[in-house]
């Protein structure tokens, strides 16, 4: 009788622990059951990809569409190239379709917002995004700020 | 029964530390008998047991058991020898967690392939011998000391070996737990035809019932003969261990400086003046 | 000053020794398979490990969670970040606090009860009973015990994050006003399942192995006393303590330090 009880008891916490993995796996990190089989690559060159990081979302009108997997130097232009998964069902990115690279928060995550453009034919996998806007760095902001100032004087 | 004994120990030296607890000793031990392992506390008698038993390994010599020297055994030889030896250990030893049934069925579902019911009447019948059998359900917890003792005597017995080893079985028991125990051990060492080696410094009780005893003392073997031959022996040693007397061989006072040296002394020592940290 | 030197010498070698010692009980106790009634041993011992020990940890977590859910708001509010309370309690739980202080409590709860009863088992010679029965009182008893202890302390882990989680949420939200969605939203971007919950787990495995493999050596080789068991127990607790926090730095270094 004891024993039974100690059997059940064991039985159960083994159960809430599994439960309590599949919880922090899917409600606590935002995991998903299905995975990147309905995403495909989609790349973009920036002249500077500052604060950049994988994981960072990737938006359309401020919704999250995919995320960015690695930002690597592309050795033929020397320029930032920002390697992006995009969700299946977001198949309408014309190919003319730009990429700038945002700050969220308060914090300075940065993050990539895509604007759709006008054309017709639509983003394959593996195609790339040619029309950038590169991140906004402080010191070039504040040079650019100084220069117009000394302009107007 | 063989001409060597069913135990033999040869050359055996065992030390602890720098002390030697035994130097060089032989025992030999006869079948069929009940011989007493008897000395002044601090002697090696509970060690002997141990040495016996494997459960240490001696520094130089060796002991024998049934012919075979128990150092060269490999486990499994070694435990197979066990299952030919019980041992009934001071306090019992009984697993806590188990009831008196369990605790004598326990060497049976180890050791054995009996059913159900084969064990539960063998069980029955060791607990009838030392007459717990009513007290099967209890948990060790609930047992007196004397009980408890009795149903570790039927643990030991239960896979009937052919050597017991009693280790201080007559210690801090009223009488009639004492007359228990005696009828018990000379009841199995006679019915069973058994080997049985206790250890004890319950001279009356012990002799009552030992064919032999083995006198122990100062690392070595001080006399190996019948307690009726210890009883009128003329050797110091001995003669102050039987007879009980506070004075002799082994000396009332510890180790000290005379006395009148450490009253009289006009230099006491600061430590002395202060009372000491109390 | 020589002999100062010879002294710590020798005490290195002694610990060396009972190092190379409780190593070889473990290897001892481990070697060979469980036999007939190993799982039913198993069994019993992750009863008395893990679920005498759910109490404790179900309700540290919520009290902790709570706290975190407390002092996350107060703090970040001053940057108005409070919607962010999510994230902060789920991260701090998940990658130190959860694994740190349930294996404490465990240290306390389940290692000092281990090392009494093996303490307790060796001090009225049961051990060497079941030696000269020809059970090896490594594979019967200690074994199963530390096994148990290593499946245990993970899963209680991860009970203790998740009931910390909704501990700062029955905070953050019910009582301060941070928003669900936000709550939860946050959370979710910030928590990694393999970098954050997979490395918080490899903590609580590694935690599990050190405790239950100091609180048995300490009951298996204490002083067969009254008083050697009281050390022991001591002993298992204070060392432990002591190997989970640095263990802890050691490994967060190279999970979370290098990024």
């Amino acid at each position: 009788m004891h024993k039974r009880w100690i059997e059940i008891s064991v039985g159960l916490m083994l159960v809430a622990g599994v439960a309590a993995l599949l919880s922090l796996a899917l409600q606590v990190s935002g995991g998903h059951l299905t995975r990147s089989a309905d995403r495909y690559p989609i790349d973009a060159l920036f002249e500077n990809a500052a604060g950049l990081a994988p994981k960072a979302q990737v938006t359309l009108a401020g919704v999250t569409v995919g995320e960015v997997v690695a930002v690597v130097i592309d050795p033929q232009t020397l320029m930032a190239k920002v390697q992006m998964q995009i969700n299946g069902e977001v198949n309408y990115l014309s190919i003319d379709s730009s990429a700038s690279i945002l700050t969220a928060g308060l914090l300075g995550e940065k993050y990539v917002g895509l604007t759709v453009g006008a054309e017709d034919e639509v983003l394959e996998a593996g195609d790339m995004i040619e029309d950038t806007q590169s991140a906004l760095v402080l010191e070039e902001l504040i040079g650019q700020f100084l220069l117009n100032l000394g302009d107007s004087n | 029964m063989a001409v060597n004994g069913i135990i033999e120990i040869h050359n055996l030296s065992f030390f602890r530390g720098n002390r030697a607890i035994f130097k060089d000793i032989d025992v030999s031990i006869a079948a069929g008998k009940i011989t007493a392992i008897m000395g002044p506390s601090g002697t090696g008698k509970t060690t002997l047991l141990q040495l016996i038993g494997g459960q240490l390994q001696p520094h130089c010599g060796a002991v024998q058991l049934f012919g075979q020297n128990i150092a060269q055994l490999n486990r499994k030889q070694l435990n197979q020898l066990r299952g030919r030896m019980g041992v009934l250990f001071q306090s019992g030893a009984l697993f806590t967690d188990l009831t008196v049934f369990e605790n004598v069925a326990f060497p049976l579902r180890e050791h054995t392939q009996l059913n159900d019911q084969q064990l539960h009447d063998r069980v029955l019948l060791k607990l009838e011998a030392v007459g717990l059998r009513g007290a099967r359900d209890l948990r060790p917890s609930h047992l007196s000391g004397g009980m408890a003792r009795r149903v570790a005597l039927a643990r030991a017995v239960a896979l009937e070996p052919e050597i017991i080893l009693y280790d201080e079985p007559f210690a801090g028991q009223d009488p009639i737990a004492m007359a228990v125990l005696q009828r018990l051990i000379k009841g199995l060492n006679d019915e069973m035809q058994l080997t049985s080696v206790l250890v004890s410094h319950d001279i009356a009780e012990a002799c009552a019932i030992a064919d032999r005893v083995i006198l122990l003392g100062e690392g070595r073997v001080l006399a190996h003969d019948t307690p009726e031959a210890l009883q009128t022996s003329t050797d110091p040693a001995v003669r102050q261990f039987m007879h009980g007397e506070a004075d002799g061989v082994i000396p009332f006072h510890f180790p000290a400086p005379p006395l009148a040296a450490e009253l009289l002394c006009s230099n006491a020592s600061a430590a002395d003046k202060q009372g000491g940290l109390l | 000053m020589i002999n100062l030197v010879v002294a710590l010498g020798e005490q290195l070698l002694q610990r060396l020794a009972l190092m190379g010692q409780a190593l070889l009980m473990l290897v001892q106790s481990l070697r060979v398979l469980p036999g007939k009634h190993g799982l039913s041993r198993l069994t019993q011992q992750l009863y008395v490990v893990g679920v005498q020990s759910l109490i404790i940890m179900l309700v540290s977590a919520l009290f902790i969670g709570m706290v975190l859910g407390l002092q996350g708001y107060t703090l970040l509010s001053a940057y108005g970040s409070e919607q962010a309370v999510g994230q902060m309690v789920a991260l701090t739980l998940v990658r130190e606090l959860s694994p740190v202080v349930a294996a404490l409590l465990f240290a306390g709860r389940a290692g000092s009860a281990l090392t009494a009863e093996i303490g307790l088992m060796k001090a009225t010679e049961q051990l060497a009973s079941l030696e000269m029965f020809g059970v090896d009182p490594l594979h019967r008893i200690v074994a199963p015990r530390f096994l148990a202890g290593l499946i245990c302390l993970p899963i209680l882990v991860a009970i203790f994050s998740l009931v910390g989680i909704y501990g700062g949420h029955i905070v953050a939200v019910d009582w301060l006003g941070v928003y669900s969605g936000s709550y939860w939203g946050n959370m979710q971007q910030a928590v990694d399942f393999g970098e954050d919950v997979i490395n918080g787990m490899i903590k609580a495995l590694v935690f599990a192995f050190v405790v239950s493999w100091i609180a048995l050596y300490q009951g298996y080789s204490c002083v067969p006393t009254s008083q050697g068991i009281s050390t022991a127990t001591t002993r298992t607790v204070v060392y432990s303590s002591l190997a989970i926090l640095g263990f802890d730095f050691i490994l967060t270094a190279l999970m979370f330090g290098g990024a």
